[in-house]
């Protein structure tokens, strides 16, 4: 449906939700934060979570538009948690000092780019990543790509680990990973030039510009999202998800539609990993296990696998679950029933039964596209799809 | 004349067009062997710096390998007749060591038992272990794949990653998330000695159980009227529902030959290792789907040929010391392979080259 | 003079494995024809359009269409330079609407990418526009009812998909429209009508139509030139009475499958 043909009820729904997002700060520390703490997320919480939303809206281009199984996405997490630690961290203070627009003092050993900055070319980074990879693997069929990416998702981190010592220069630190990385903020030069900025450019804004931010990012993936399902290139990766010879016999070129996806599914996986990693001022390989890729997947598979708004449903709500929901519930019952149970350890069982359940009662997800529908739904639903039909 | 001229304009563009291909695939070839030559060289230095650690290597090797080559065959079953990828079969195979475990150790004591008794306690373990792997993978597919078997072919595969959560996630449950370890249950003593590194009861075993089984395998598959009705099926399924086989039963049978296989892998992991934990199949199972395309997906002794290859390739590349990139880059190495393999021979090592259709 | 060769394609072999489906065939077709390929099932005539089109390389010999080597060029391509193509089993984009499995059938005509989806520009939306109006055309000339334009095409009916994968094909803008089995599952009248189809097409759009057929009569009446495969091998080829007058077709193809 493009977006001229959504009802007014629809809009409405849109604009509240996004107002109640936009203020949840605001909200939760005025009203919320009292009676219910227990069950929402604090402001770095709800960061958290549409931080890793927008990693669901990014997989999504690829597993949900482009039909390419990618179970290695967490490797572009990755690139752009490695890339914020590169450009805002003290790791290569060998270098001299290079500050630019970053959140530190002037003189600062290491490079200390624009936190901006570094975002932008952390998911530049990451998508060009996203193409090398993509390149040699993407001719691959179906399940053969799902092992090769996942290949790659196990390489990137090994990587990580042994790249204190490439030739005895230390790219990343090996398994300590990388510390000290400098927080979201406009910097010194910035800062002086418009006076009404927030005080003090030496703290890092506080949470609630990174909840803020990674909002922006929300709704820059989710318009990205939408603009290019309605075009040229969102039919593309769609016919190839639907029958990729015929699409090639149509004069799609395949390589490089796909590729296409997959480098934009990167460029958003990279921006996530660099935000997260800008909030945590930390990063190491063990973040980056199989685990993460297959949470984002859930988020893709939860939301209606190639919908927009089910994939953003699903992602912020998996990511609560897993963020906040999981121990809040896990303490609810501990102190109801006087026990000791660490619920949130088996988080991924749940979330194995959970996708099994899916897939086996309600494949096409919670809000499925009318597409995936039309897809999985044997029968003819003559009077629905005409309703949701869009006249252009 | 018109056709004279569109001809030969094309003819004079043809030569360039038409070997770009053929180069490229020439180049391909070209570096395929001068990889093998160096990895060849590679071995042999090592070979003539220490010939008792390459020997324990290689014998290492056999032994690891063993264990991939009875796990890979279950994933070259199942894709072989449903082209799926069984992501939890590893976590069949982690079952098996964990079954294994309570049978042997928890239950029969085995760490107490030597002699005639310890091999008895043994046996029972590996049949427990064997059975328990062949029940649970026939469950799997019946509950988890079989209503998918008509759906979009992303849909079983991305079940089956939920099933691998839950199978091993379902172990933590039950054994909790550390280690279960036991004394070595088989004597190290040496049977004999290679320029002073030994070889023991402990690795012999694991041949001594791997090698039967596969030869079985081999009778089963081959010879008997239910193995003949899974190749039948794997071949063709329409064609084997019309020739009267019941190809539900054949795809079970699949899953439990592959599930037993894992089984016993599992029960001859725990003796060898002495120890198991929850996720312990996610790295060998992976391992063991590359050894499976390594051999040519589909094909039974392409999987057990790639399960000891690889086993040769982890322990050379770990154990050895001339100029190994060591066991931290094992994974990258065998991922890089796996990679290598899909896109330039997808058809593996014995494999027959399979089409696409149109 | 005039006849000049959209189609020349020499000593064509496709192996697989140990089969081979085309046995080096020589097989030309003239620009502004309608030429038929016939033969029993198997006999290697959707192989032969599948190389044609670049999904299958041939294992030997070489294919000029429009005066080009085409052998090794991707599909894309070989679709850009004017191969348009239906297939055996319809093979729609089931979750897409009819209309748009026509838009992807103008892909390689239409110019917008990444940064002019994006932004939206001025040029992308008349392009869409444009496109659009072009693709409603198209379905109405291939006989769907505008009702059935924003259908799933995996909802319409088998007729309308028959329709719906010509006007996919048409929105390639070919020289060459390959037909595979096109009047399948289709009655008596509905094949009447689709030849008459084809002919005012290949007329109004200046087309070159190679079609794989089973039914005689329409091989006998709409074609120019017949060529008859069996078994991979070329075993005849000439006007359509000169083929069904020959010996070797009335054994190999209308004896195994009789004229209905
Ligand atoms: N992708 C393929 N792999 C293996 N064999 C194929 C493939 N495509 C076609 N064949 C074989 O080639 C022969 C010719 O098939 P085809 O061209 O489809 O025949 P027709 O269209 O004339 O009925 C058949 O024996 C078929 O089984
Ligand atoms: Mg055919």
């Amino acid at each position: 449906m493009p977006p001229a043909t959504r009802t007014r009820l629809e809009r409405a729904l849109l604009a509240v939700c996004f107002c109640t997002l936009a203020l949840y700060p605001w909200l939760y520390s005025n009203y919320l934060s009292t009676t219910l703490t227990q069950w929402l997320p604090d402001t770095s919480t709800a960061f958290v979570i549409l931080a890793f939303t927008v990693m669901g809206l990014g997989l999504n281009f690829v597993v949900g538009y482009a039909g390419l199984l990618d179970l290695g996405y967490v490797a572009f997490f990755a690139a752009g948690a490695y890339v914020a630690g590169w450009l805002a961290s003290e790791q290569f203070a060998n270098a001299g000092s290079v500050v630019f627009g970053g959140t530190v003092l002037p003189k600062t050993p290491g490079i200390h780019l624009s936190p901006w900055l570094v975002l932008l070319a952390a998911a530049l980074f990451s998508a060009l990543l996203g193409v090398v990879i993509g390149v040699p693997t993407l001719r691959l069929r179906g399940d053969y790509l799902a092992i090769v990416t996942l290949g790659f998702g196990e390489i990137i981190p090994q990587f990580v680990r042994n790249g204190d010592n490439l030739g005895g220069f230390n790219l990343t630190n090996g398994a300590f990973g990388m510390n000290g990385i400098d927080g979201l903020g406009f910097g010194n030069t910035v800062h002086h030039a418009i006076h009404t900025l927030p005080s003090n450019f030496l703290n890092e804004l506080d949470s609630r510009w990174y909840y803020w931010t990674a909002l922006a990012l929300v709704v820059v993936t989710i318009v990205t999202s939408l603009l290019l399902r309605d075009s040229r290139l969102g039919r593309a990766w769609i016919a190839i998800r639907e029958d990729e010879d015929a699409a090639a016999a149509m004069g799609v070129p395949l390589m490089r539609t796909k590729t296409l996806s997959y480098a934009i599914g990167a460029f958003f996986g990279g921006a996530a990993g660099a935000m997260i990693t800008l909030q945590a001022g930390a990063t190491s390989p063990d973040a980056f296990s199989l685990q993460v890729s297959i949470f984002v997947l859930c988020m893709v598979i939860l939301g209606g696998i190639g919908n927009v708004w089910g994939v953003t449903l699903g992602g912020i709500l998996l990511a609560y679950v897993n963020y906040k929901g999981l121990f809040a519930a896990g303490n609810t019952f501990n102190s109801t029933f006087g026990t000791n149970v660490d619920i949130s350890q088996y988080a991924y069982l749940i979330y194995g039964v959970a996708i099994v359940l899916f897939m086996l009662v309600r494949p096409e997800g919670l809000i499925p596209s009318a597409r995936r529908r039309a897809e999985l739904v044997e029968e003819p639903e003559e009077e629905n799809v005409g309703a949701e039909a869009s006249p252009a | 004349m018109g056709t004279g001229v569109g001809t030969a304009a094309a003819s004079s563009r043809r030569p360039i067009l038409a070997l770009v291909p053929r180069i490229r695939s020439r180049a391909v070839t070209a570096l395929g062997i001068l990889l093998l030559g160096l990895v060849a060289f590679w071995l042999v230095e090592n070979a003539v710096h220490d010939i008792g650690q390459f020997g324990l290597v290689t014998l290492n090797g056999i032994t690891n390998g063993s264990i991939y080559a009875l796990v890979a065959i279950g994933y070259t079953l199942v894709y072989g007749i449903l082209e799926l990828i069984n992501f939890a079969h590893g976590d069949v195979f982690s079952w098996g060591a964990m079954i294994a475990y309570s049978v042997a150790i928890s239950w029969l004591g085995a760490d107490n038992h030597s002699g005639i008794e310890l091999f008895g306690i043994l046996a029972v373990a590996l049949l427990c272990a064997g059975a328990f792997c062949a029940t649970l993978n026939v469950a799997v597919e019946r509950v988890a794949y079989r209503r998918l078997r008509n759906a979009p072919r992303l849909a079983p595969l991305i079940t089956a990653i939920g099933m691998s959560f839950v199978l091993s996630n379902a172990i933590a449950v039950v054994y909790g998330f550390n280690y279960v370890s036991s004394e070595p249950l088989l004597s190290r003593r040496a049977l004999f000695t290679i320029e002073g590194q030994s070889y023991g009861w402990d690795k012999l075993i694991v041949l001594l159980i791997t090698v039967p089984t596969l030869m079985s395998l081999m009778v089963v598959v081959k010879r008997t009227r239910w193995g003949k009705a899974m190749r039948a099926t794997a071949q063709n399924r329409d064609a084997a529902r019309l020739m009267g086989i019941d190809v539900d039963r054949a795809i079970a049978f699949a899953f439990g030959i592959g599930g037993a296989l894992a089984g016993i892998g599992g029960f001859v992991y725990l003796v060898y290792f002495t120890q198991g934990r929850f996720d312990l199949g996610f790295q060998i199972g992976l391992f063991a789907f590359t050894a499976a395309v390594l051999g040519g997906i589909g094909n039974i002794l392409g999987a057990a040929l790639g399960g000891y290859l690889i086993g040769f390739i982890e322990n050379y590349n770990s154990g050895l010391t001339w100029h190994a990139p060591g066991p931290s880059w094992t994974e990258s190495l065998i991922f890089i392979l796996l990679i290598l393999i899909l896109v330039f021979r997808p058809h593996g090592l014995l494999g027959e080259e399979l089409s696409t259709r149109s | 003079m005039t006849a000049e060769l959209l189609v020349d394609a020499r000593a064509i072999r496709k192996e697989f494995g140990g089969l081979v489906a085309c046995n080096d065939i020589d097989f030309t077709v003239e620009r502004g024809a309608i030429v038929s390929l016939i033969g029993p099932n198997g006999a290697g005539k959707t192989t032969f359009f599948n190389m044609l089109t670049g999904a299958y390389t041939p294992t030997s010999g070489e294919i000029v269409f429009d005066g080009r080597d085409i052998v090794g060029l991707p599909q894309h391509k070989i679709t850009a330079l004017g191969i348009g193509r239906t297939f055996q089993n319809i093979r729609l984009f089931g979750a897409m609407t009819a209309l748009e499995n026509v838009l992807v059938g103008m892909h390689s005509r239409l110019r917008s990418g990444l940064f002019r989806s994006l932004a939206r520009t001025p040029l992308q939306r008349r392009e869409e526009k444009d496109g659009r109006a072009q693709a409603r055309e198209l379905l109405a000339y291939c006989g769907l009812s505008p009702r059935a334009e924003q259908q799933y095409a995996r909802h319409l009916a088998y007729g309308d998909q028959r329709r719906v994968e010509v006007a996919r094909a048409l929105a390639t803008n070919p020289k060459l429209l390959l037909l595979d089995e096109p009047t399948a599952g289709m009655n008596p009248k509905e094949t009447i009508a689709f030849v008459d189809f084809v002919r005012k097409a290949r007329e109004e759009r200046g087309l070159t139509v190679l079609l794989i057929e089973h039914d005689m009569r329409v091989v006998v009446e709409v074609s120019e030139r017949v060529t008859v495969l069996d078994y991979g091998e070329k075993i005849a080829e000439g006007t359509p009475d000169e083929v069904t007058a020959d010996e070797r077709v009335r054994s190999a193809y209308l004896g195994t499958k009789p004229v209905s």
